[in-house]
């Protein structure tokens, strides 16, 4: 399992870089509106009422955004907790390791196509 | 108890005529301040991670329709994801401070012909970006416009 890992490295980095990069830039806006204002109540009446919050993420863009948000977080997530665990449980059960927190990232992303292509 | 290291962590390039002994991991790594500060940048890890999953639940509800929305915001204003959100807001700033700092040391010194521009200027190029991206989401989703 570790030399099939070794072999996916290439793809696994550019999506863990492109998690880091774009998700990291992405994300605390998105966190202090979807994820802090709209429930709290601090943003302007109606802004993420469901319609509005619909034609924004159901536009080519937004879908991109969307699923942007979804899939290189768990990429850069998955990538990081296994050098981690890596790190604190030994490197003999890395392949383990690995492979089950990239196919959390692997089924998260590809559930996130199906919900963007759907809105 | 020190133990093993990672196999090839050390391994030289090409095997030489010195012999050393095996890498080890030095006890108590944890507790040194570089190897603690690279620990919490991967434990962010989590975050990010539960963080994709419920964008997940939320293109899902969108999906679904109003009644979903509703019930998927009146979920996140519980305290636990309230403060499941800031922890993320904290990592997402944490990881991007530590990272664009280190981003533009990364580059290589030349690629064919062209040069990387100087690292302070790709460094204020990445806050620029991330302030940019930052404000135009705020804009959009904080109901501004359109």
């Amino acid at each position: 399992m570790s030399k099939l890992l070794l072999r996916l490295e290439p793809v696994i980095w550019l999506l863990f870089g492109a998690g880091i990069m774009l998700g990291t830039m992405l994300l605390p806006a998105y966190l202090l509106t979807v994820g802090l204002g709209g429930p709290l109540g601090l943003l302007p009446e109606g802004a993420l009422a469901y319609d509005r919050a619909h034609a924004i993420a159901s536009n080519p863009l937004g879908r991109l955004v969307l699923l942007g948000l979804i899939a290189l977080p768990l990429w850069k997530g998955a990538h990081l907790l296994r050098s981690l665990l890596g790190e604190w449980l030994g490197h003999g059960a890395d392949g383990a390791i690995g492979s089950l927190l990239y196919a959390v990232a692997a089924v998260g992303s590809v559930l996130g196509i199906y919900a963007v292509l759907t809105l | 108890m020190a133990r093993a290291s990672h196999p090839q962590a050390m391994t030289p390039h090409r095997p030489g005529s010195t012999r050393t002994a095996p890498p080890q991991v030095p006890d108590r790594f944890w507790t040194q301040r570089r190897m603690a500060i690279y620990q919490l940048f991967d434990a962010t890890g989590l975050p990010y991670m539960l963080v994709g999953l419920l964008a997940l639940r939320v293109a899902f509800a969108l999906g679904r329709g109003p009644e979903a929305w509703a019930a998927l915001m009146q979920d996140f204003a519980h305290p636990l994801y309230v403060a499941f959100h800031v922890l993320a807001l904290l990592s997402a700033l944490f990881v991007g401070v530590r990272f664009f700092r280190l981003f533009p040391k990364a580059q290589p010194a030349r690629l064919g012909p062209a040069k990387p521009p100087p690292r302070p200027l790709i460094h204020v190029g990445l806050y620029a970006a991330w302030l940019g991206v930052t404000a135009i989401l705020l804009v959009v989703l904080g109901g501004i416009w359109p």
